[in-house]
């Protein structure tokens, strides 16, 4: 037999005079002025973006650094992984997160192609080479492209120990002597080419086709690795910092970040290689839990306990208890079981008998203690 | 079955004018937290319209002009307004059991919402266009790619991140908020927990 339900209608209890779309409107105005009101005071924060000229022309060292990394293989992107590229010249990928297996970066290839050393030196140098009649850069790219593995990486090596002494000096970098073979030429105009502001643009080339430039990927990517996290890390904008969960400038940022930002700061989250992987996965079972409270035993009484709906509903259970509607309400054991006393309910309500806390008003209502009430 | 019948049958059921607009309440609706509701409805109004005006005049126009500045901050501040209402909102209703009587489901959309706005207002901070977008960009791409949504979305992808923001997201929130809303209304506000007999 099915179970007889007590159907606890809200229009069964006393009712009041409400004006929802007077509420509504109130509502929307106060929001407006206090909007408005911070915006014109305030203004919100804006920090404009680090262009890949700017640190060629401010570090040349850097910039020149960071291209090494990419042609070399040693750059995080170059041995990124999926969905980027499968590693460095076969060399397995770096970044690939996996919880006991469970990858499922991996499960998609590589659907956004980055090859760091064609992508960000050799295509863009191409590209610059032809557009300048520049005949010794291409045949400097030429020269290092016909070359074994072997040989590129010895160039290579010279050039990233030569750059940890290098200096600039007006704008350009100075090398100790050495056997760079093509690769001092190449560095040399990568740098260039990055001062000159051109780089992003051939960047910005690689990944859209035709005119127009909605992805941006290639660009974002050169300077994501040592430039970008020390300029992060002066601004306390790190992952360790709660970076993400507030702005760089003294302006609220996107606290409601916080149970993510804070997985960041203790370990394992924080010490694991899969790290961001944790986090996503962290937040996506507390976020389901979130959603099933209503099902969770245990969690679903949470509310019930603790005393913090007396505080809410502090007006209606004084009135209650003035009017002593619950002591002689008819429901008072079924009460106690959240309305479910089917027995009892059924039984009363057939004859005649009313709930202590549906019946009329007789007394009226302590005076209401706040301004506002609504109803969504 | 015709369906159409049983449509308008239900609706006209569970959605009369009374539910729909009301103008009279139960008397235990007296406290502040029930205007969180609407605060969050307000701001989320202000966060739409002052959205699409800076999508009706393109993203670099709040980058460079001063009346584009002036309207981004006016984004920035509803937004701000809007977690701030929401989550009280949601707390609010966590302490008085909104879910109970045959309340689940509204639970459900609202706490959706609370996810989906999270994911909306993180692709606006990567439509800003300044370092923090840049960065937060580059940064949580190993999220996303480690989750294993670099299958259908490329966080550097700037085309992609601001059409999910401007269009796909906002649609579904829209959905969501008046389905949140229908619900409330079809079903009434939660009744009080039950006040402590006294022997």
């Amino acid at each position: 037999m099915k179970k007889a339900h007590f159907s606890r209608d809200t229009l069964r209890f006393p009712q009041k005079d409400f004006d929802m779309v007077k509420e509504g409107t109130i509502s929307l105005g106060i929001v407006a002025v206090v909007v408005l009101g911070l915006a014109a005071a305030f203004g919100a924060p804006y920090r404009p973006a680090i262009t890949n000229q700017q640190i060629a022309q401010s570090n040349p060292v850097l910039f020149a650094q960071t291209a090494m990394g990419d042609l070399d293989g040693t750059g995080a992107m170059a041995q990124y992984g999926p969905p980027y590229n499968n590693g460095f010249h076969g060399q397995p990928p770096q970044s690939t997160q996996s919880i006991a297996g469970f990858s499922p970066e991996t499960w998609w290839g590589t659907p956004y192609p980055l090859n760091t050393a064609q992508d960000d030196v050799l295509q863009p140098l191409t590209m610059l080479a032809k557009a300048s009649n520049n005949a010794n850069l291409l045949s400097a790219v030429q020269q290092y492209e016909a070359a074994p593995f072997s040989q590129q990486m010895k160039w290579d090596q010279n050039m990233e120990k030569a750059l940890t002494k290098a200096t600039a000096q007006g704008g350009q970098l100075v090398l100790p002597t050495g056997d760079y073979g093509p690769v001092s030429t190449l560095i040399s105009a990568e740098v260039s080419l990055g001062q000159s502001g051109l780089f992003s643009g051939a960047l910005n080339r690689e990944t859209n086709q035709g005119v127009y430039r909605y992805n941006v990927q290639n660009d974002l990517l050169f300077l994501q690795g040592a430039t970008l996290h020390k300029i992060a890390g002066q601004l306390n904008m790190k992952g360790e910092q709660w970076g993400i969960n507030h702005d760089e400038q003294a302006y609220p940022g996107p606290w409601w970040l916080t149970p993510y930002t804070f997985l960041y700061q203790i370990p394992p989250w924080s010490v694991s290689s899969a790290g961001d992987e944790m986090a996503a996965y962290t937040v996506a079972i507390l976020f389901l839990l979130l959603i099933l409270v209503p099902f969770i035993p245990g969690l679903n009484k949470v509310s019930r306990i603790l005393p913090v709906h007396r505080l809410i509903w502090r007006d209606w259970y004084k009135h209650l208890e003035q009017t002593g509607a619950c002591s002689t309400c008819p429901f008072k054991e079924g009460c106690a079981k959240e309305f479910r006393d089917a027995t009892a309910a059924v039984a009363a309500s057939q004859n005649g008998e009313v709930p202590g806390c549906y019946r009329p008003l007789s007394h009226p209502l302590p005076s209401p203690t706040t301004v506002a009430s609504h109803t969504v | 079955m015709n369906w159409t019948r049983a449509l308008r049958t239900k609706a006209s059921e569970q959605l009369t004018w009374d539910d729909l607009l009301p103008s009279e309440q139960p008397v235990y609706v007296s406290s502040l937290v029930y205007s969180l509701g609407v605060l969050t409805l307000s701001s989320f109004v202000i966060v739409v319209a002052s959205g699409v005006i800076m999508a009706s005049k393109g993203a670099l126009w709040y980058q460079t002009s001063s009346l584009g500045d002036f309207f981004r901050s006016i984004h920035f501040w509803s937004v701000q307004a809007f977690f701030f209402a929401m989550t009280m909102h949601l707390v609010a209703q966590f302490f008085m059991g909104g879910w109970r009587e045959g309340r689940a489901f509204t639970w459900i959309l609202g706490a959706l919402l609370f996810g989906l706005s999270v994911v909306e207002a993180f692709t606006g901070y990567l439509s800003r266009g300044d370092f923090f977008s840049q960065w937060n960009q580059v940064q949580s791409k190993d999220a996303f790619n480690g989750a294993g949504v670099d299958g259908f979305l490329n966080v550097l992808n700037n085309g992609q991140i601001y059409g999910i923001h401007i269009a796909v997201l906002p649609l579904i929130l829209l959905l969501f908020v008046g389905w949140h809303v229908l619900e409330v209304r079809r079903k009434g506000v939660v009744p009080p927990y039950q006040a402590k007999v006294s022997k």
